[in-house]
This record gives structure tokens, C-alpha cells and sequence, in this order.
């Protein structure tokens, strides 16, 4: 049987789903005995996801963007 | 989400480069406003600084503006793009003191001799999601991606945060496939690690209560 090392080296293929039927089964069978192992993919899962989304929310600031508007009509018209 | 997914998109895309390329000025204010949003972000996730990433944005605006007529379309335009970014970053935190390293092997999970798992892995996933509104868990988050090795943090960045391909971030980046999902699964493994700890005590915590 699969064990837990072998299963978090595969994670990243595990989620994207390129595993091969076999070894995507066997993982699934090493987690349905192995608390841990779920518990690790779920904070795996949801450090990833709360990381992307905390960098995600940058907008540039209004005042940097009408700087940026007034440098790009500068090249624009020299 | 990458710079431009809708087909419509890529063809104006397309034609505005040509028009780049050909020393049309109009096109570079429509690419300007394109892609200065994505160049200001991936600035500032690398440098954490507005001044920095504005200085970013101007100088990767001003190189397409004066070197645009030289992009040979040998990769694509926005690989380009991102291309300089990272340079122009890289170059505003070189003059940085460098914070010590942390080791990311350090933080990689471990196992016994049969290949298990030796910690207790406890499961937080459940809190996350209300804990984000939170300054201090933000905070929290921040500083984690902020410590990740330059070049796990990076592939991180294009990869999760920007949600690029693969295959993507591998041009970019010049890396082979394997080694850009690699680096990206050593972030999430840092990441998880480093988050471990503070949802761990935050549970803690609010059992206490």
C-alpha cells in the first residue's frame, strides 16, 4: 500500500487531477484509512487557497493610477 | 485569471501588438491600460512597496513604449511583459537588505522510516474563510508568502495567485514543467507549515473561550 510520504509527494497531481487511474486510487484508498493524510490535504488545499486570495485583492490606488494616466499621455503626445 | 482569456480579447491583443511593433502610439495607451493593473500587482506582491511598484509600473509602461517595435514574438507578448516586470522588481529589491533566508526543507513535512507521517496534523481548513477579514490573520498571511524562498515565491505568485498555466509560468520563467510544479508545491508546503502554527493556536484559543 501507498504510503503517506508518497502521497504528499503526489498532492500537487493529486489536485490537479494528472494522476493515472491507478495511482489517483490508490491514493484515495491510502485516505480513506489515514486521518492524518486527510487532514494534511485539507489544510494543503486551504492554506493555498486563503494565501491566493489575500494577494489577489490588489488594485492599484487611484492616485497612482492617474499618475500612471498622466505618464502615459506624456509619451504619448511628445 | 491571465492577462487577456477571451478569444475576442487576444485578437485585439494581437492587432494592438502588431500596431506596437509597427511604432503606432495609440496602441500602446490601449496596452498600457491592459496590462498596468497585472504589472502594479505582481510588482507589489514581490516588493510589498506602492512607491516601488509604481516606479515598476512606469518603467515596464516606458519600456514597451520605447522597445516595443523590438519584441520579436518569439514567446508571447505577455510573457514579455511579465518578463520585464520581474526584472525591474527583482532590481528594486536588490538594493534592499536582504532578509535571512528560511529554509524551506526545514518546514517540509516528515516521516518515519515506513514513510508516515510523524506530526500530529491537525485540520484548521474550516476556519480560514471567516478568519480572513481579520488584519492580524492577513498579517499573518502576508508575512508567510513574504518568507517564502524568491524562487518558490515567484512561481507561487504567477501560478495560484494569478492563476496562469502551467505551461505558462514554465515560458516565463524558462523552467521546465516539472520544475515550475515542483517549486509550486514546496510553496504550498511552506505555506501550510508556516499557517499551521497560528490556525493551530487560533483553535486553541477559541476553545479556551
Amino acid at each position: 500500500m501507498i504510503c503517506c510520504k508518497e502521497c504528499i509527494e503526489l498532492l500537487h497531481d493529486y489536485l490537479e487531477g494528472e494522476l493515472s487511474p491507478e495511482i489517483n486510487a490508490s491514493l484515495e484508498e491510502h485516505f480513506l484509512d489515514c486521518p492524518p493524510c486527510i487532514a494534511f490535504v485539507n489544510t494543503y488545499k486551504s492554506a493555498t487557497q486563503i494565501c491566493k486570495t489575500t494577494l489577489q485583492s490588489k488594485d492599484i490606488p487611484d492616485a497612482v493610477k492617474s499618475r500612471l494616466k498622466e505618464f502615459v499621455d506624456r509619451k504619448k503626445n511628445n | 485569471m491571465g492577462f487577456s482569456d477571451q478569444s475576442n480579447d487576444k485578437v485585439t491583443e494581437e492587432q494592438l501588438v502588431k500596431d506596437l511593433q509597427a511604432g503606432e502610439v495609440r496602441s500602446f495607451e490601449q496596452l498600457a491600460n491592459i496590462y498596468q493593473k497585472k504589472i502594479y500587482a505582481l510588482s507589489f506582491n514581490l516588493t510589498r512597496n506602492a512607491t516601488d511598484s509604481q516606479d515598476v509600473t512606469q518603467e515596464v509602461l516606458l519600456t514597451l513604449f520605447r522597445k516595443g517595435h523590438t519584441f520579436q514574438g518569439k514567446s508571447a507578448f505577455s510573457s514579455w511583459v511579465y518578463r520585464i516586470t520581474l526584472n525591474a522588481s527583482y532590481m528594486k529589491l536588490r538594493t534592499r537588505k536582504k532578509e535571512p533566508n528560511v529554509s524551506i526543507d526545514d518546514l517540509l513535512p516528515s516521516f518515519n522510516s515506513s514513510g508516515f507521517q510523524q506530526e500530529k496534523i491537525k485540520d484548521w481548513s474550516e476556519n480560514t474563510e471567516s478568519l480572513l477579514f481579520d488584519n492580524e490573520t492577513r498579517e499573518v498571511i502576508q508575512k508567510a508568502v513574504d518568507l517564502l524562498p524568491d524562487k518558490e515565491k515567484i512561481v507561487f505568485i504567477l501560478r495560484d495567485v494569478d492563476g496562469l498555466s502551467t505551461e505558462k509560468v514554465s515560458n516565463i520563467l524558462e523552467l521546465t514543467i516539472p520544475a515550475v510544479k515542483s517549486r509550486l508545491h514546496r510553496a504550498r508546503l511552506f505555506l501550510r507549515k508556516k499557517l499551521a502554527n497560528y490556525f493551530e493556536e487560533y483553535d486553541v484559543r477559541k476553545e479556551k473561550k
